[in-house]
């Protein structure tokens, strides 16, 4: 489920942005100007190649072999590091926060560094706030309001297969349904991995 | 949890469909699980075939044919539970659906008692139609008192309408003022002071006959 490399077989190939096949691209420039619009075209390039393969999250080391940030054509890779720079910028407010680092361990850790080789990262081509309005909309729509709706049958059901949200991590829907609980839209309850919501 | 939350209840009835709906899901899930066996199996079979194992392959095949029974199974079952959920929300709307008319209905009669029975209504109407007649009456009294002279003022009036509303109409007067040149003028003059001089001729004319 992490790592749907698998599942994106079936979609229509992914359409790399021209400046995908630029050398350069693959190096992160020290220039602060060039740097900035450089962390922005790698962002949404990430964004819209998970939004495409629908990925909720990264993990560094085994992304780096995939066709996302190793061109085989121009055999250029990104490194560990500058990925890792690129992601750490996606989650600061700068780069939209498009990115969350998932901690391994209990405690928060504040920097990067302090992961493992391995850092595993949401991915925010929706956020959390955005995936709880999405959620919205879609009871609205079908007219669900007031019905029990299980969390498996959101991602994984049948009606939803068309809708954007279907497959979708069940970390990240508990997290888009928090928010609609905050907002007074939701209520989730049941017990620990078998949770209902029902929408107001 | 939140404040908003307090008008909006988790009953326990909820808690009861989302256990069966939960059920239906882990129906699912395992639907899912033997599909993925059988075809795990499928491609056993294939596996030994290829190595000309025929023995091994008849057993997967024949694992794979009891899972495929298991899968028609639980079909049955999902069927049932989909069908009992459905049953249970359709109740619930039909729950709503008694209340709202009850409410209707409810409003409905203290609307009629407003209006304070049949007997109102009818008493109301006769007196309606006292009034009516009443009025009625005074209206011919009034017409009655109208003289003969004041009818045929009335009829002569009328007839002035009618020519008006019916009869030729007159063409507009042209609105702007016409600038006569000095000669106009003279000419107009002249011919003022003839028509004036015509006039009185035939009033002289005319005076012997009155005296």
């Amino acid at each position: 489920m992490t790592m749907a490399t698998d599942s994106s077989t079936p979609n229509s190939d992914f359409q790399f942005p021209p400046l995908y096949n630029f050398p350069p691209f693959f190096t992160l420039q020290p220039v602060l100007a060039t740097r900035k619009s450089q962390l922005q075209s790698w962002s949404s390039l990430i964004q819209s190649y998970c939004r495409h393969h629908r990925l909720w999250t990264l993990t560094l080391v085994d992304a780096l072999e995939t066709p996302l940030f190793n061109n085989t054509k121009l055999s250029r890779r990104l490194s560990l590091r500058d990925a890792r720079a690129i992601i750490d910028w996606m989650t600061t407010p700068e780069g939209d926060s498009r990115a969350e680092w998932i901690p391994t361990t209990g405690k928060k850790p504040s920097r990067s560094d302090e992961y493992s080789e391995a850092g595993k990262c949401w991915i925010y081509w929706k956020r959390p706030e955005e995936w709880a309005s999405a959620l919205e909309e879609w009871v609205d729509r079908t007219g669900q309001k007031g019905t029990v709706l299980t969390l498996y049958e959101i991602t994984e059901g049948d009606a939803t297969r068309r809708e954007e949200f279907w497959g979708m991590d069940s970390t990240l829907l508990a997290k888009s349904l928090a928010v609609c609980v905050k907002r007074g839209k939701a209520q989730v309850f049941g017990a620990e991995g078998s949770e209902g919501v029902k929408f107001f | 949890m939140g404040n908003s939350s307090s008008t909006n209840k988790i009953t326990p009835r909820d808690k009861a469909i989302l256990d069966l709906k939960v059920q239906r899901d882990q129906l699912e899930k395992y639907q899912k699980r033997i599909s993925v066996i059988t075809n795990r199996e499928k491609e056993i079979a294939k596996e030994c075939l290829r190595r000309g194992d025929e023995r091994s392959a008849k057993l997967a095949l024949r694992r794979k044919k009891y899972q495929e029974s298991l899968l028609e199974k639980t079909d049955a079952q999902l069927a049932q539970l989909q069908i009992l959920t459905s049953d249970v929300e359709f109740a619930l709307v039909q729950k709503d659906v008694l209340f709202g008319i009850q409410q209707g209905t409810q409003v409905l009669k203290e609307i009629h008692r407003e209006m304070g029975g049949i007997e109102n209504v009818e008493k109301l109407l006769g007196e309606s139609e006292e009034a009516r007649a009443y009025q009625e009456e005074i209206s011919e009294l009034l017409a009655n008192k109208m003289s003969n002279q004041d009818e045929d003022e009335v009829e002569d009036e009328l007839e002035a309408l009618e020519a008006e509303v019916s009869g030729v109409k007159l063409p507009e007067a042209p609105g702007n003022r016409i600038d006569l040149t000095e000669e106009q003028k003279a000419a107009r003059a002249k011919e003022r002071a003839r028509r004036r001089a015509q006039e009185r001729a035939a009033g002289q004319a005319a005076e012997p006959m009155a005296a």
